[in-house]
Parts: C-alpha cells; sequence; structure tokens
C-alpha cells in the first residue's frame, strides 16, 4: 500500500488553503515544501492539490501521459476566457492538432522579428528626447500588438485598436483562483472578464466577415484555420471556434511576455554592469547597421542570460496543474483519481540544490560551464516536458528583437523607490503592480547613429 | 556525435528537421521525429546543436558516443 501523502498545516473550513493561494502564492507554495519535503497536499476548496517538489518529482510530473495527468480540468478559471471547443475544453488530440501552430514554426518565425522591431518603433515613436512610462502600460499595450501581428497577421493587427488593451486587462484579471468554487461566481472581475471575452468576440467577427465579404485572401492564420476541410469539404472550424483559437494564442503570448518585458528591464535598471553589458553586447551586434532580423537575434548571450534569469526570479506564471485521470504514483506515494497534482514554478526556479545563491540575479548561472539550466526538469520557466510552452522561442525571440531596439534608442533608471516594484499574485495571471513607471532618455548621438 | 531522441517528449514540432534536414524528419502520421541518420558526419554538428537547442521539448540529446 502506499504511504500517506504528508498534509500542510492550516487552511480553513470549506476553503482551505485558496485564500492563502490568492493572497501569498509564492510563500504558500514555499512553505508546503519546507514542511512537507517532495511532497504535500494542500487543499483548495473542495479539491484536493498534492504537490510534487524536487527534479525527480517533476520530471515524473512532466513526462506523464495526457491519459493520466489531464491538463484540461486543473484550470478551470481559464474556461470562460478561452470559451468552448478551444484549448482546455478540446480532447487532447485537437489540442495536438491546434498546437501545431504553423505561426511558431521556424521559417515563419523568421518573418516575425521584423514586424516586432517595427511595431515596438510606432511605439517609442512619440517618446520624444526624454520622459517616462509605466511599463505595465508600455509592454501590454506592445506586446498586443506583436504578438497578433506575428501569431495572427499583420493585415489583422491592422485592423486592431487600443481597445483590445483594456479587453485583455479583464481576461486576464478574470482568473481569480476563487474560481476552484465556481468559475462563475457573480463577482465584478468575473463580469468584468465576461463582458471583455463577448466584446472581443465581436471585434473579431467583424474583422472576420469584413475580410470574407470582400473577398481578401491574406496568408494568415485565419486564413489557414478557415482553409483547413473536413474529408466532406466543409471548413474544419468556424469563426466562433477560430476567435476562440485566437483569444487562447494571444493569451499564451500577450501577459507572460509583457510581465518578462517588464522584469527584464527593471532588473537591467537595478543592475547597472549588466545593463552595460546588455548595450555593449547590442551596440557591437548591430554596429554594421543590420536590421533586427531573425539570424542575427538567435545569439545574444548575454542578453538572453538577462532574460533567462528574469524568468527564473520573475515567472509570469508560478504554478503548473494536472488533474489525476488515471493512478499517479511517485515513489512510495500515489494519488488516486479525482484529486490534482502541482508542481511549482516559482519555488523549483528558486531550488539552493539547484541554482548557486539563489535569491541573486546572477545572469552568468548561465554561462557555459555553470549552465544552471543543465537539466530539463528543475529551471522550468516554460514548463517541461511533452506540454513545454510551444512558444518558448517564439517568446526569447521577440523579447530580444524588443530589447535590442529599446536598449539601442534610450537609456532607463528607476523612477521610483528600487523595492517598490513587485508582482500582483491576487489572480492567477501574475502582472506586475502599478504604479511601475522607468524614465527614459534618448541616448548620445554617437550610439543613436549605431542604432 | 549520436543523436538521442526522447519519444516521451517529442510532439512532432518539426524544428529539427528545419534545422537539419539531412538528419531529421517528422513522420505527419505519428507527429514524431525520425531520424534520418543516428551519428550524422562532423560536418553537420553545428546544425545538429541548432536542432537539440531549439527542439520546443527539449526531446533531443547529443551524446560523443
Amino acid at each position: 500500500m502506499s504511504t500517506a501523502i504528508p498534509r500542510l498545516s492550516g487552511g480553513v473550513p470549506l476553503l482551505g488553503h485558496l485564500l492563502e493561494l490568492r493572497r501569498r502564492p509564492t510563500e504558500l507554495l514555499q512553505r508546503c515544501r519546507d514542511e512537507c519535503g517532495e511532497i504535500g497536499e494542500l487543499r483548495l476548496a473542495g479539491q484536493t492539490l498534492v504537490m510534487l517538489y524536487g527534479e525527480a518529482a517533476q520530471e515524473a510530473f512532466f513526462r506523464a501521459p495526457d491519459e493520466q495527468l489531464d491538463q484540461a480540468a486543473a484550470y478551470p478559471f481559464m474556461k470562460p476566457v478561452f470559451g468552448p471547443g478551444v484549448v482546455f475544453d478540446a480532447t487532447p488530440e485537437q489540442r495536438k492538432q491546434a498546437l501545431r501552430n504553423r505561426s511558431l514554426r521556424d521559417q515563419a518565425m523568421r518573418g516575425h522579428a521584423e514586424g516586432i522591431a517595427r511595431e515596438t518603433e510606432r511605439m517609442i515613436a512619440g517618446w520624444g528626447d526624454a520622459g517616462s512610462v509605466d511599463l505595465l502600460d508600455f509592454f501590454a499595450e506592445l506586446t498586443i500588438y506583436t504578438s497578433s501581428a506575428a501569431l495572427i497577421g499583420s493585415e489583422f493587427r491592422e485592423e486592431l485598436d487600443a481597445e483590445l488593451v483594456p479587453i485583455f486587462r479583464d481576461l486576464e484579471r478574470g482568473t481569480d483562483a476563487i474560481a476552484y468554487v465556481n468559475p462563475y461566481l457573480p463577482l465584478p472581475s468575473f463580469r468584468k472578464r465576461d463582458r471583455a471575452r463577448r466584446r472581443l468576440v465581436a471585434l473579431l467577427q467583424g474583422i472576420f466577415e469584413r475580410r470574407e465579404a470582400a473577398g481578401r485572401k491574406t496568408q494568415d492564420l485565419f486564413q489557414i484555420l478557415r482553409g483547413i476541410r473536413n474529408p466532406d469539404g466543409s471548413p474544419r472550424y468556424d469563426v466562433d471556434t477560430i476567435t476562440g483559437m485566437f483569444i487562447s494564442l494571444m493569451f499564451a503570448g500577450h501577459h507572460t511576455t509583457s510581465t518578462t518585458s517588464s522584469w527584464a528591464l527593471l532588473e537591467l535598471c537595478r543592475h547597472p554592469d549588466w545593463m552595460k553589458r546588455v548595450t555593449e553586447e547590442l551596440d557591437a551586434l548591430y554596429a554594421d547597421g543590420r536590421d533586427v532580423s531573425y539570424q542575427a537575434l538567435r545569439e545574444i548571450p548575454q542578453l538572453e542570460n538577462v532574460l533567462k534569469e528574469t524568468l527564473r526570479l520573475h515567472p509570469p506564471l508560478i504554478l503548473l496543474m494536472r488533474k489525476v485521470a488515471q493512478p499517479f504514483s511517485y515513489k512510495e506515494w500515489s494519488v488516486e483519481p479525482g484529486k490534482m497534482v502541482g508542481v511549482s514554478i516559482a519555488t523549483s526556479n528558486r531550488d539552493p540544490a539547484l541554482f548557486r545563491d539563489p535569491e541573486r540575479f546572477d545572469p552568468s548561472r548561465f554561462e557555459p560551464g555553470r549552465e544552471e539550466d543543465r537539466s530539463g526538469f528543475g529551471y522550468i520557466p516554460f514548463g517541461a516536458g511533452r506540454h513545454r510552452c510551444v512558444g518558448a522561442a517564439f517568446a526569447m525571440m521577440q523579447l530580444k528583437a524588443i530589447f535590442s531596439l529599446l536598449l539601442r534608442r534610450y537609456e532607463f533608471e528607476l523612477a521610483q523607490p528600487p523595492a517598490s516594484y513587485h508582482s500582483d499574485h491576487s489572480k492567477m495571471v501574475v502582472q506586475l503592480a502599478q504604479p511601475c513607471r522607468v524614465r527614459y532618455r534618448r541616448r548620445a548621438a554617437s550610439a543613436a547613429a549605431a542604432a | 556525435m549520436k543523436v538521442v531522441v526522447d519519444l516521451d517528449l517529442c510532439q512532432g514540432h518539426g524544428v529539427c528537421a528545419s534545422e537539419a534536414p539531412e538528419v531529421f524528419a517528422v513522420d505527419p502520421a505519428e507527429s514524431r521525429v525520425v531520424v534520418l541518420d543516428e551519428s550524422p558526419p562532423e560536418a553537420l554538428r553545428t546544425r545538429v546543436e541548432a536542432a537539440v537547442r531549439y527542439c520546443p521539448t527539449r526531446a533531443l540529446r547529443l551524446t560523443e558516443a
């Protein structure tokens, strides 16, 4: 028989540890590791969540097949955002099909780099010589445009306006963990979420209909998806389902990149030695007047290590979960169907067994010789295994393109006390808490000429 | 060098096949990688290393056996 799984102390009747998860999720997940060790059980309303810690336990989690550990049922807060027939509401086979998204293929990626640089140029066109900017507002808007242009299509992006920014903010703010009680509770954040989704569906459908009526053919994701036929010749996906797919794609690529961009810029401002290193690296790379091209973006080691270190310390997702569909065992423990199992990205990314001096911002930990991300199941900002983020390469390319431009044009410094910048963990989608302003100043002419 | 595939992890994204088509292909029916040359020549090292590096699910490894 299996050994009893240690239970985490605390928690209140009915809701268990749910309120603590909403208030201080990183602390809760660390406390579970400290108290229980490799495996520990906590309660989220009516759900039991078994947390797995350490590389070996995490590897077991990431290697389990979908039939055993189901992703769909573990994220009730996402279902009202994506809608029916999409991502977590689709069968594993449908999901697999949809995920083989061509816009993330290597060939397509080459075109995205230029588009991202162009969007960044547009966003900073009105900046002038000096000023200040709120990082959440700036990067949330920029990444709406870059994600929609790259993942969906540039024509599509031109039909969008800034209205998408508050819509996505409401969708993202609608990911309250209270959804474990019921994702349709009459809460203001859930009402806003549903209103935002309805508005987005209407906006996208308008775009689709205008396009279909005009008979325009554009080789973008919409056209590709519309072109997929059933064996009888009818279209496989209706406009409604495609709308849902767009939301899921944009959702996956938006808040994650936006938050990571903000934290990367903040960490660079907090660590002038790294700011100097990265700026010099970029100046040298682009010294010959080359454009921000895909090839150039593949190898920017110092910047890449800064981004990886940012993702280690400030992962945009902190907790990954699955619902147990068939009995799941790890060492002497087994978890029966109906329970959930989870892995804490936040805890693993600061595991002292994997990272020397884990609280310190030190991008050199990824340099050849140290390579503290060597094992694929310990450094997990993008998850791991078969469900590792399909957009990881795209995200890194996008971040490199954005910073290639920003850091060559402007210098940045904090506009607030360094400790005042922090993440807001009250929703499952982590965002930078506002205010989060930085000051910028156009770089001297010599550097700008190179840029 | 020798190419090792972890088929538990491979989802058939095909990045390896575009990095090093001499060494990798994707079986569309299975959506899994097919290794065409398990011990590729040294001349292909840079491209095989890129395939390993850019694999979305980290399903590839290189050994020096």
